[in-house]
């Protein structure tokens, strides 16, 4: 019964991979922002900035210029200091989605080399070899099994198929 | 007396300076056909030039001017070169008009007023045009250098611009009209192949047939301008010096392949999924 399902199987797991993959961005930012969380902190600052800016533009530079100046070297250093959060923050994302990419491909090479090795010497199906002539060899590899529809070509077939519907819905 | 003495003075000197200047200018355009000459490759110690080996000469010198045009033709590169010919100040002629053509006594040159060509070829030492004529193949291979370097940098440009979409979406292949019409034509074929025709044929002769049907009905399609997507492979072959055309004809063969290929994968799936279906409804059993 379960040799029966063998091509629903692969199918399944191409279809989740490439899901996987779609999402992979919006889950590299998810857990992104997850890890980090001085946020909120970022947000003050940048409010602050504002709020510094507000009351500089309504103060006269000719009749309080020490008070303006003070008001412009605290918000050259409040600006400085948010651009180096935010740069730590930008290489933080960056590392976290390279670090996200590597285990999702990994992960989806285990998967494909699991799958190959449990279907290397069954067909995932199989059909009159005549229907399938005159490749049907080839489409067998590498089962050997006259008619059988080998891993290696469902797989292939289920990639281009899942990437095609995928690519029609987003 | 003193007074005709006077005016044959100085329509002497005047002759005088006419005759210097005639001397000059003769001068000058033996030297401009005696440069002429070393272009087209007569060396100087042959036997005096006789007509005979002019005339032999003059198609080369043609078609080396016709090569200098196609180099140093504007289009090509919008950089101004700094080996471009100074006397292209000489408005009316084309930059690619050499030294040498505008120094000679060719018809085109004859709409010029002589102080004008005098003055243009006395700005210009001699040893300077001589070298502009021999460096001819260097500037030659720095225009192609420069215009290559131009289109490399172009292409970084377009590489650049085109990153962020395509991390987007990794396949930005693109449905037009005639694609979705190929591939529920591919699964609308497979089920009916797997339900009335499979039995007495392999199921690659009906998707033959349905290929080729699909390269006659082509052309009744709407033809949808496909953006060229600059790989890293398209520009190391046009850097290369591979043609832009050779390129773009073997990137349209592999793009139309990989549609074949796709209908083929969507036929074949959809026959084992209508297959599978239909085992699992126990209508039949292969």
């Amino acid at each position: 019964m379960a040799a029966g399902y063998a091509w629903f199987l692969v199918l399944g797991s191409v279809f989740l991979c490439n899901l996987m993959k779609t999402l992979l961005p919006s889950i590299s930012s998810f857990l992104s922002k997850m890890v980090q969380k001085d946020a909120e902190q970022e947000s003050e600052m940048r409010a602050e900035i504002q709020e510094m800016k507000k009351e500089q533009s309504s103060i006269s530079m000719m009749d309080e210029f020490a008070r303006y100046a003070r008001l412009e070297r605290k918000i050259n250093k409040m600006t400085d200091k948010l651009k180096t959060h935010v740069k730590s923050r930008t290489a933080q994302q960056a590392k976290m989605k390279w670090v996200v990419n590597i285990v999702f491909y990994i992960l989806q090479a285990a998967l494909m080399i699991s799958l190959i090795w449990k279907y290397y010497s069954d067909p995932v199906t199989v059909v009159p070899s005549r229907w399938i002539a005159p490749v049907e060899r080839l489409v067998a590899f590498p089962t050997g099994v006259a008619g059988g529809v080998g891993i290696t070509c469902w797989l292939v077939v289920c990639n281009k198929v899942v990437t095609l519907g995928l690519h029609a819905v987003s | 007396m003193e007074s005709t003495e006077a005016n044959e003075e100085k329509t002497g000197s005047v002759s005088a300076a006419q005759r210097r200047a005639e001397i000059r200018r003769k001068k000058l355009l033996m030297n401009s056909e005696d440069r002429m000459n070393r272009i087209v490759g007569f060396a100087k110690n042959e036997p005096e030039n006789n007509g005979a080996s002019r005339r032999a000469a003059e198609p080369r010198f043609h078609l080396e001017l016709d090569r200098t045009e196609l180099w140093s033709s504007p289009s090509s590169s919008p950089r101004p070169s700094p080996f471009l010919p100074e006397a292209s100040v000489l408005s009316g002629h084309s930059r690619s008009a050499t030294p040498e053509r505008r120094g000679s006594p060719l018809p085109d040159c004859s709409e010029l007023p002589p102080s004008l060509l005098e003055d243009s070829l006395r700005q210009r030492p001699r040893g300077e045009r001589a070298s502009d004529d021999v460096g001819g193949s260097p500037h030659r291979g720095f225009k192609k250098y420069l215009s290559r370097f131009d289109d490399a940098m172009k292409l970084r440009g377009q590489l650049a611009n085109e990153k962020p979409s395509q991390d987007g979406g990794s396949d930005s292949e693109d449905f037009d009209p005639f694609r979705i019409f190929r591939l529920i034509g591919s699964i609308l074929l497979a089920v009916f192949v797997r339900v009335f025709v499979c039995k007495y044929l392999s199921i690659f002769a009906p998707f033959l047939t349905l290929e080729l049907a699909y390269m006659g009905l082509s052309k009744y399609f709407p033809k949808v301008e496909k953006k060229t997507k600059t790989t890293v492979l398209t520009a190391a072959l046009l850097l290369s010096g591979i043609p832009a055309e050779v390129i773009n004809r073997s990137m349209d063969t592999y793009r139309r392949m990989g549609d074949v290929f796709a209908d083929l994968c969507v036929y074949f799936f959809t026959f084992i999924l209508s297959h599978e279906i239909l085992l699992l409804i126990g209508s039949e059993t292969p």
